[in-house]
């Protein structure tokens, strides 16, 4: 204890100093903040100034946890801090498209509409890590993992299959005494990126799906409860005998949540896990074509042990960084992360990316144009 | 006229006595009823605290074992590596205070004196009620405005975007504690000023706002107190920082932020540190509320 008593001294006095600062600055108006701006002259000094050379970058909730540990990881390392903020994927793009933050991220690709209206010009998107989405259930008296099919979900998502002992699944589920209970069907009510995976996934995989509510970050639900974030969902499945949902991977492993095997491209039903979702990515990735913009879907992917509703999640950045010092940063980051980085990320729930796409990403991010440094 | 006199003098009679008697039973009935109003104000007001008490418990249930020393001191650490701290959000949480009294209470206090001072020309009554409607404006709409204003045309979030956004917040609350409490200075203490040759401005100044100052404390307290918990306008201007950062110009870390940012992920250490930080952000609004208190109670023990 003793030892540490002069640390908060030492940290509370920046604060008695800004205070200071802050209302000796404040006080006389905006007239101040003028003068240091117009003081500041070349527009170099004003943005290293403006945030003390930290970089920042907002987005995603899905890999908030992984990026967090690769930013502290990264600072212990080189001493280069990256802010990260878990505002959503929608509010990431948002944030890259008027230039507030440095890099955004999110868990859908930005649409060719929303690539158009980024001020900064091209944006390129790097894949940084894989996500699936589980499958959850409550039933109480099923011990056994539940074999299901993609058209299947989608039937019980559009409200066609409604008993648990319903002859579909008693087909895929032989051996399972499985109860005549009413099935509830649980979905995200805000806008995610769960979401955007779980309905893209049924859209490829069901005509019907793809013909009523289709894919998005919220949809049309036609059926069952809402509930917000992935703990909102798992809230009302674990108070619902007899209710599914869906929820991230990470999130249902550190909730030893029941999560159903998904039958995939090959036919084999497959578990979620780390490896069937890097699986997943493998095949894709060999078969991507030379000028990909890595704006790809590997739901559904071919490969024996691919687990069918897997996603990338992307770092968003302009093609041309405005600004020398960050951009470099900023790159010099993005080949730690995706060489270095990607081995903590199993421990986190997370798939790393296969190691071809990884070497291939490296020759993209050589594409980036980075500014005259200061 | 005649039982009259035979009231007055002898021996009550036997419809005296059913009188008395009713009147005790009326008196008993009414007690009774007294009672019962009575103990259900009391169930009332416990009710009212009940949840203050809930929220209190739970908090120390699941938050008491996070707090820590190293919660005030430490960093916030990657998930999967046990303990870290939030003192970097600590830290922020109250320069944002501080930049958004600069900004909130010179405007409130000032707003709040003319209005009490010119209290039926058409521009107070404007005024007041813009402070109203202000007072009102959901504080997501106040985030928005300051985002428009403050951080989409420099291109990055600051700390004080995230103030000013805030102290935006504040005016109305200050104006109109200001005004009650102006308006509480009796006028002869004003009048007095007058009569010795203080110009008005002066009055206000020296005279009003002197003896209001207890009460206007009370009020900006009041008010710190209530957006020290605010999330919405944060999000998008503070936007909140996992690095240590005092700099008013760069993205700051803030309690609400991080309690909201931990509090949705799957990993048990962050949720309890989420569930720590509310637990120290209901303290220090706690304080906040307890020093208003102290603040009142001298003002009045002052005016006796």
């Amino acid at each position: 204890m003793p030892k540490n008593i002069p640390e908060p001294f030492v940290k509370l006095l920046p604060f008695a100093l800004s205070a200071a600062i802050t209302l000796a600055a404040c006080s006389p108006g905006a007239d101040g903040a003028r003068k240091d701006s117009s003081a500041g002259g070349s527009p170099a000094a004003a943005s290293t100034g403006a945030s003390d050379g930290q970089l920042t970058g907002a987005g995603a909730t899905f890999p908030y946890p992984i990026y967090s540990k690769w930013f502290a990881d990264y600072a212990a390392k080189t001493g280069v801090k990256i802010n990260y903020q878990s505002i959503g994927s929608g509010g990431g793009i948002r944030q890259l498209s008027e230039q507030t933050v440095d890099f955004g991220a999110s868990d859908a690709p930005m649409s060719d509409q929303e690539m158009a209206g980024a001020k900064g010009g091209p944006v390129q998107h790097i894949p940084t890590v894989l996500g699936a989405v589980c499958v959850t259930y409550n039933l109480p008296d099923v011990k056994q993992t539940l074999n299901l099919t993609g058209d299947l979900i989608a039937d019980i998502f559009l409200g066609k299959v409604t008993k648990w002992n319903d002859g579909r699944i008693a087909a895929l589920n032989k051996g399972v005494s499985l109860p005549n209970r009413d099935i509830v069907v649980v979905h995200r009510s805000d806008g995610s990126g769960t979401s955007y995976i779980f309905t893209d996934y049924l859209t490829t995989v069901s005509a019907g799906w793809k013909g009523g509510p289709g894919k998005g970050k919220d949809v049309k639900w036609p059926v069952g409860l809402g509930g917000k974030g992935n703990e909102g969902v798992t809230g009302q499945v674990k108070q619902t005998p007899g209710a599914i949902g869906y929820v991230e991977l990470a999130y249902a492993r550190q909730n030893k949540l029941p999560t159903a095997a998904v039958r995939n491209a090959s036919g084999k039903f497959v578990e979620p896990s780390i490896d069937a979702v890097t699986a997943a990515a493998a095949g894709v990735a060999q078969k991507l074509p030379p000028n990909s913009d890595y704006r790809i879907s590997i739901v559904n992917a071919p490969g024996a042990d691919a687990y069918p509703i897997s996603s990338f999640t992307w770092i968003l950045l302009y093609k041309t960084q405005p600004n020398g010092d960050k951009g470099k940063k900023l790159l010099d980051f993005l080949h730690w992360a995706l060489h270095d980085g990607e081995q903590s990320a199993p421990s986190l729930d997370y798939a790393p990316l296969p190691a071809v796409l990884a070497a291939r990403l490296d020759s993209t991010l050589a594409t980036i144009k980075v500014g005259a440094a200061p | 006229m005649t039982t009259a006199t035979k009231d007055w003098s002898g021996a009550p009679s036997g419809r005296q006595r059913a009188v008395a008697e009713r009147t005790v039973r009326s008196i008993r009935r009414r007690r009774i009823r007294s009672g019962i109003m009575v103990g259900l104000m009391y169930a009332a007001a416990a009710l009212a605290i009940l949840p203050l008490i809930l929220i209190i418990i739970h908090l120390l249930r699941l938050g008491g074992s996070a707090v820590n020393w190293a919660f005030f001191t430490q960093m916030p650490r990657p998930p999967g590596e046990h303990g870290g701290g939030m003192a970097n959000a600590i830290v922020g949480t109250l320069i944002l205070l501080g930049i958004s009294s600069a900004v909130g209470l010179p405007v409130g206090i000032g707003a709040g004196l003319y209005l009490a001072e010119k209290r039926v020309t058409p521009l107070a009554t404007t005024v007041r009620f813009l402070a109203d409607v202000l007072n009102g404006l959901p504080s997501i709409v106040m985030g928005i405005f300051a985002w428009e204003l403050l951080v989409k045309p420099v291109n990055h979030f600051s700390a004080l975007a995230g103030g000013a956004a805030l102290g935006a917040m504040m005016i109305p609350m200050v104006t109109r504690t200001t005004e009650e409490m102006v308006r509480l200075v009796p006028i002869s203490l004003r009048e007095a000023a007058l009569a010795l040759g203080y110009s008005r401005w002066r009055t206000s100044l020296s005279i009003v706002l002197r003896t209001a100052l207890g009460g206007i404390v009370t009020g900006a307290l009041v008010a710190m107190a209530r957006i020290a918990g605010e999330t919405a306008p944060l999000l998008f201007t503070a936007l909140g920082n996992s690095f240590w950062s005092t700099s008013l110009k760069a993205p700051i870390a803030a309690l609400p932020l991080q309690i909201f940012t931990y509090a949705i992920t799957p990993y048990d250490d962050w949720v309890a540190q989420a569930w720590a930080g509310a637990l120290v952000l209901v303290a220090i609004v706690f304080v906040i509320s307890l020093a208003a208190r102290i603040v009142t109670r001298r003002r009045f023990s002052a005016g006796d």
